[in-house]
């Protein structure tokens, strides 16, 4: 038995070797050899190298451009985590329905996350175009605002009046009552229609971009503009892939439990808080923490934007080591000491988000 | 079995044919690309080809010196290179481009316009030859100022007669910028060169005086006095975008705006004159852009390189540039060429920008920093253009931020 | 509390279909919000100037008009009525209409074939024969003449005719004439005289208005519509061999993709089974090990790796590519997940058999996988087709082996200077199609790929 056992660990053993070789050459001899780079002054171009103790770090530390780098993944992190993890919690919760044709949709929407970040960053620099189109969107918004505040107030009347009616003929209609909800939105566009018509609601005349985003100096909310279109980007290519986790995840959650609580009285808003939202944690620490861990991570909309944006304005801490390699001066060292700073960071913050945050057991 | 052995022999005859030398050469992309790929198939390669060498170029796009010191690191770098004056002398510092004293006899390097060479020169060696130059004109779309019924820019303009006729252009066409203004040394510094301002002062310090504000003042002006549009603006990175798509009246570029005007408004009927005059000293300043050949000095062909280096700034090579109007050349005997003396727009282009580099320039200075990276010591200056132009920082506040800044890095 | 009216039935029944319409709406609004842009961007890859302002959703490209009378064009200009030319024998017959306002006198508009390189940059390296050796126009005559009102101003529209033709050669010479695969047209009439339609739409009007221009005058319809597209292939090609870059950047994706697909095949599922199901001492530490290793970023490991790689002169070479993807953790973890799910009787009937291990592998447990390995396939072939971080650091600045990521960041750089929209954008366009074909036919593999691994692993 026992020379079986070990017989079995050999082939074990074998079986593993490429996986195991690869993963010493390109993981864990890498990782040691960049802790040890990080404490010497080695560049791309010159062999010899010394060792200079936590120079490199105390130098970091002092200098414009790995501070703006470490500023910006952190708000990057916070506000893409944030916002993307509530949107893929709400469109999953609109796709988790059993309805025909909703696998259709599912595909539809996975489509930004199947596209190459290359391509979509291209595309993505000519959408952010001072006459690109998303300026052009917005100034078609701004320039329609008088017909559609028209629509939405004409649309919120009708939905009082109908549900007011109702109420008075004793129903206890919902205010979203989806029924009413639709004639008041054909009341809405017929109103609206007519308005517009007789020359009360005109759109106004579109006036020509003057906002730009990746040549911007200005911030908002201590990140600057090219960041948050980097920000916008990056929410509308990962949020599907968030949405189908979220969506397995919902799936898995038994029928009985909400039928208890419907029992109980609860809508379908209460459902959603006290049932999904708990029964979700495992999924939602998962995805929290993917997500965390992809955004400290962000490297390739930054590189691709080049130079379509000034590069202190993008800079993150994935494409400040990066740089710092092969900018030109192949400065090692310093890469590697803002490598292993990434690295902690991303351990710090996977740490913190698992004590004090969501963590992966339900209740 | 026959069949096999005449196989065998057409690949070995073949092998042997093909048994060249291939000497690779690297440098921008863009228009380069297509000129020095024409230039080897035409001139250069003809001429090696019976010492059984071949020549290919490379052209990087993007940031060509990141992608030329990472490939010298990495071993991937071609055999020849360009080497640009304004980072050229810490990339010479660091051992890896060839000295090219051995390959070249004094006779063969006096024939090189003297202050091209010596810009490439580090240490007393030579390492790099220039392969062409440039220096900065103004470019002015004539149907604009046709159409507006102002004078064209002539080289007898001032900075204020200047600036009064871009202002007219703007305000008379509406839709049209007089001159669309970037926020960047490599223009703004030939206008504070007009006032004899220099980068560095005797003790090898940079102080932005008296001169250089009024510089300053006067560039910064345009926008605000509705002369001229910010460049960011009007979408665009650099002036000869904006001329090229009519959205400036005016550019303020090198020779090398003709090939991107060929190709981007053809029809375009543009005139080229000097950069106007200070008003005080009555004279211009300028640059000089070069960029040479450098070898590696890792390069297994050092022998077969410098074959190709010959034959890449022979005569030869240097006339067929000209000719066809895409360079200036850095030999001086070519001054005299009767290219310069055509009549249409191209020629009148390459004529003000190789005049440029003469007396008529004024004071002109090589685009290069000391032994500082030029993008390092032009930042400052960049910033503080940009912040007050887009009305950010007043012409002082920005001014004294700026050299707090510089004196930061010259010490 | 008084007691709640109940709701009829056929309430209940209208407030179901009414729910359901919202949330199909809802749906569509969001489909519109996820493939919306990649419409209007197409849209845009379509354009001469795809900046242009205002946006227009209707243009010269997308006129059915303009379709005609390109195949028509190219039919006339080089029998070709797709990509279109100009070859010897041509005859083609071209309008153009003016606006005249009163007062000022129709002026015949002066046609010349210019001379014009294709592109900058890559485009202008190679010597394409110009159509205007060879083209012949015949004087511009005026057809017709009817007084109009456009906008506020009256005047009149008179439109003129010309025919530009190639004509044949003397067919006892020994070397045929040459087929241009370009017809650039420039027609230029005095300011004022407002241009308002021609045969084909031009693709810009330059000099303020007094000059409409086309890049081809028989373009074809993919000539014409499809330009951008077009002109990846035509004009992006390798200065020394002249073959076209974009091809290449598409065999190095795919030869890196699936040598990829290859080596995880055959390895993560070697390393699966063994973690899975084989005894190890250790395992339990090797297995905590990899967990740790993949919450490291890979900007900590990519310096040493850059340097091993250089070391073994892989740099700028796909195979340095594909050695440093090697055998992704992911992977391992996808057939360790699937293999603890087969049932063990299976194996030991095959090992009590005498097998040993490696035959029961490739004979037995391999066989049983391919649903597992489908899915390994899909996921692996797309992670490195859309691959970055991985091609910038090996390939840089070897042109010739870029892949498709690093060939459109060089597109970017290459004509984001002159602020060739077009070409960024059909190149990207282009970049997508495997992948949304592979998408298409596969995508229960990718949208159950997503949700199963990452809430299993």
């Amino acid at each position: 038995m026992q020379s079986s056992k070990r017989s079995e660990a050999l082939y074990a053993l074998l079986f593993l070797s490429p996986f195991l070789l690869h993963l010493l050459i390109f993981f864990i001899f890498a990782f040691v050899r960049t802790i040890w780079f990080s404490f010497t002054d080695k560049t791309t171009l010159n062999e010899s190298y010394n060792f200079v103790g936590l120079q490199n770090f105390v130098k970091l530390f002092g200098e414009e451009r790995f501070l703006l780098a470490l500023q910006h993944s952190i708000g990057f992190m916070l506000v893409v985590t944030t916002i993307q993890t509530f949107l893929a919690l709400a469109l999953a919760a609109v796709l988790n329905q059993r309805l025909r044709g909703i696998a259709f949709f599912r595909t539809v929407y996975y489509v930004p996350s199947v596209l190459s970040s290359a391509a979509v960053t291209v595309i993505a620099i000519w959408f952010f175009q001072k006459t690109g189109f998303l300026n052009t969107f917005i100034g078609w918004v701004v320039a329609h605002a008088p017909v559609i505040l028209a629509l939405a107030g004409i649309f919120l009347l009708a939905q009082a009046v109908q549900v007011a009616l109702e109420r008075a003929r004793g129903l206890p209609v919902a205010p979203t009552d989806p029924a009413l909800a639709a004639i008041s939105l054909v009341v809405a566009i017929g109103l609206t229609w007519v308005l517009n018509a007789m020359g009360l609601v005109v759109p106004r005349e579109q006036q020509p971009p003057e906002f730009t985003w990746l040549t911007n100096a200005d911030s908002f909310l201590g990140l600057p503009i090219p960041l948050w279109s980097i920000v916008i980007l990056n929410i509308f290519t990962t949020i599907p892939s968030l949405m189908l986790i979220f969506l397995a995840g919902l799936q898995d959650i038994p029928k009985s439990v909400y039928e208890a609580a419907a029992i109980d009285g609860a809508t379908p808003l209460q459902q959603f808080f006290r049932v999904t939202v708990p029964m979700l944690r495992p999924v939602t620490f998962l995805v929290i923490t993917l997500s965390l861990i992809g955004t400290l991570q962000m490297f390739d909309q930054v590189a691709l934007m080049g130079d379509s944006a000034p590069l202190n304005s993008i800079i993150v801490m994935a494409y400040y080591v990066y740089n710092s390699v092969f900018s030109g001066e192949g400065r090692i060292g310093e890469a590697s000491a803002a490598a292993l700073i990434l690295a902690g960071l991303t351990f710090v913050v996977v740490f913190l988000q698992r004590t004090f945050g969501v963590s992966e057991k339900a209740h | 079995m026959k069949k096999f052995w005449l196989a065998a022999l057409a690949v070995a005859g073949l092998s042997t044919g093909l048994a060249q030398t291939v000497v690779k050469l690297q440098g921008f992309g863009g228009n380069d690309t297509a000129i020095i790929s024409s230039l080897l198939k035409e001139v250069v390669n003809p001429a090696v080809e019976k010492d059984g060498i071949r020549a290919e170029y490379q052209g990087i796009e993007g940031d060509y010196k990141a992608a030329l010191l990472n490939a010298l690191a990495a071993g991937t770098a071609g055999d020849l290179f360009y080497v640009d004056i304004f980072w050229s002398e810490p990339v010479f510092a660091s051992g890896k481009v060839e000295p090219l004293n051995a390959y070249f006899t004094q006779k063969e390097l006096g024939v090189f316009v003297p202050s091209l060479l010596n810009a490439f020169s580090f240490k007393g060696k030579i390492y790099g030859l220039p392969k062409d130059f440039n220096t900065l004109a103004v470019q002015f779309n004539k149907d604009l100022f046709d159409e507006a019924g102002v004078k064209y820019p002539n080289q007898a303009d001032t900075w204020d007669t200047f600036k009064a006729k871009l202002k007219e252009v703007q305000t008379k066409l509406k839709d049209v910028a007089g001159l669309c203004v970037v926020a960047d040394f490599a223009r703004f510094g030939a206008f504070a060169y007009a006032t004899g301002w220099k980068p560095f002062n005797a003790q090898g310090k940079t102080v932005l005086d008296a001169n250089f504000k009024r510089a300053f003042q006067w560039y910064t002006s345009l926008v605000k006095d509705g002369a001229g549009r910010y460049a960011q603006d009007l979408g665009a990175g650099w002036t000869g975008q904006c001329i090229g798509e009519e959205k400036a009246a005016v550019s303020i570029e090198g020779a090398w705006i003709g090939g991107f005007l060929k190709d981007k408004a053809p029809n375009m009927k543009f005139g080229t004159t000097y950069l106007p005059l200070d008003p005080v000293t009555k004279q211009r300043g300028n640059f000089v852009y070069t960029v040479s050949w450098s070898m590696n000095a890792a390069s297994k062909n050092k022998q077969a390189a410098a074959k190709v280096l010959k034959a890449l700034t022979s005569p030869e090579a240097q006339n067929w540039i000209l000719t066809r109007g895409l360079a200036l050349p850095s030999r001086g005997a070519l001054a005299s060429s009767p290219v310069f003396q055509r009549a249409d727009k191209t020629g009148e282009l390459n004529r003000v920008v190789f005049n440029g580099s003469t007396k008529q320039g004024g004071n002109v200075l090589p685009f290069k920093f000391g032994a500082y990276d030029g993008g390092d010591w032009m930042r400052p200056i960049n910033e503080a253009l940009q912040a007050v132009i887009t009305g950010k920082k007043s012409v002082d506040q920005a001014i004294a931020d700026a050299q707090a800044e510089i004196n930061k890095l010259v010490k | 509390m008084e007691p709640r009216r109940k709701f009829d039935e056929r309430y209940l029944a209208r407030q179901r279909w009414a729910r359901a319409g919202w949330v199909y709406g809802t749906m569509l609004a969001l489909g519109v919000f996820f493939i919306g842009p990649f419409y209007v961007a197409f849209l845009g890859s379509l354009k001469d100037n795809p900046l242009e302002w205002p946006f227009r959703a209707t243009f010269a490209q997308v006129l059915p008009k303009n379709w005609a009378a390109a195949w028509k064009l190219g039919q006339q200009g080089a029998g070709n009525p797709l990509l279109g030319g100009f070859a010897p024998g041509a005859v083609i017959p071209f309008e153009v209409t003016y606006f005249v306002p009163a007062g000022t006198e129709p002026a015949t508009p002066t046609v010349t074939v210019p001379e014009r390189r294709a592109g900058a940059g890559l485009g202008a390296i190679f010597d394409e024969v110009q159509a205007s050796q060879y083209a012949q126009v015949s004087p511009v005559e005026e057809v017709s003449r009817r007084p109009a009102r456009v906008g506020e101003q009256d005047g009149q529209i008179v439109t003129y005719r010309f025919t530009i033709s190639y004509p044949r050669g003397d067919p006892t010479a020994s070397e045929e004439l040459p087929t241009t695969p370009r017809l650039p047209l420039d027609v230029e009439a005095p300011r004022g005289q407002v241009f308002l339609t021609a045969t084909l739409d031009p693709n810009r009007l330059e000099r303020r208005g007094r000059v409409a221009s086309w890049d081809s005058a028989a373009p074809g319809f993919l000539g014409y519509t499809f330009k951008n597209y077009v002109r990846v292939f035509r004009e992006a090609r390798d200065p020394n061999t002249g073959s076209s870059f974009f091809l290449r950047w598409t065999a190095n994706s795919f030869f890196v993709s699936l040598m990829a697909v290859l080596v995880n095949l055959l390895f993560a599922s070697l390393a699966g089974y063994a973690l899975a199901r084989m005894y190890l001492p250790g395992k339990g530490l090797l297995f905590a090990l990899i967990i740790l290793l993949m919450a490291v970023p890979q900007q900590a490991m990519f310096i040493s790796n850059y340097l091993v790689l250089r070391d073994l002169s892989l740099l700028g070479s796909l195979w340095g590519m594909i050695v440093w993807i090697g055998i992704d953790m992911a992977k391992v973890f996808l057939m360790k997940q699937f293999f603890e799910a087969v049932p063990r009787e299976i194996e030991e009937a095959a090992l009590i058999d005498g097998a040993n291990p490696i035959t029961t592998f490739f004979r037995i447990i391999l066989p049983m996988a391919t649903p597992a390995l489908g899915a390994l396939t899909i996921m692996t072939f797309q992670g490195i087709w859309n691959e970055f971080f991985k091609a910038a650091v090996v390939l840089s600045g070897q042109q010739g082996s870029y892949t498709l990521p690093l060939g459109l960041s060089f597109f970017r750089s290459a004509y984001g200077v002159a602020g060739d929209w077009g070409m960024m954008l059909a190149s990207a366009f282009l970049s997508m199609i495997p992948i949304i074909i592979l998408f298409v036919v596969f995508q229960r593999y990718f949208v159950e790929g997503v949700s199963t691994s990452a809430l299993k692993g």
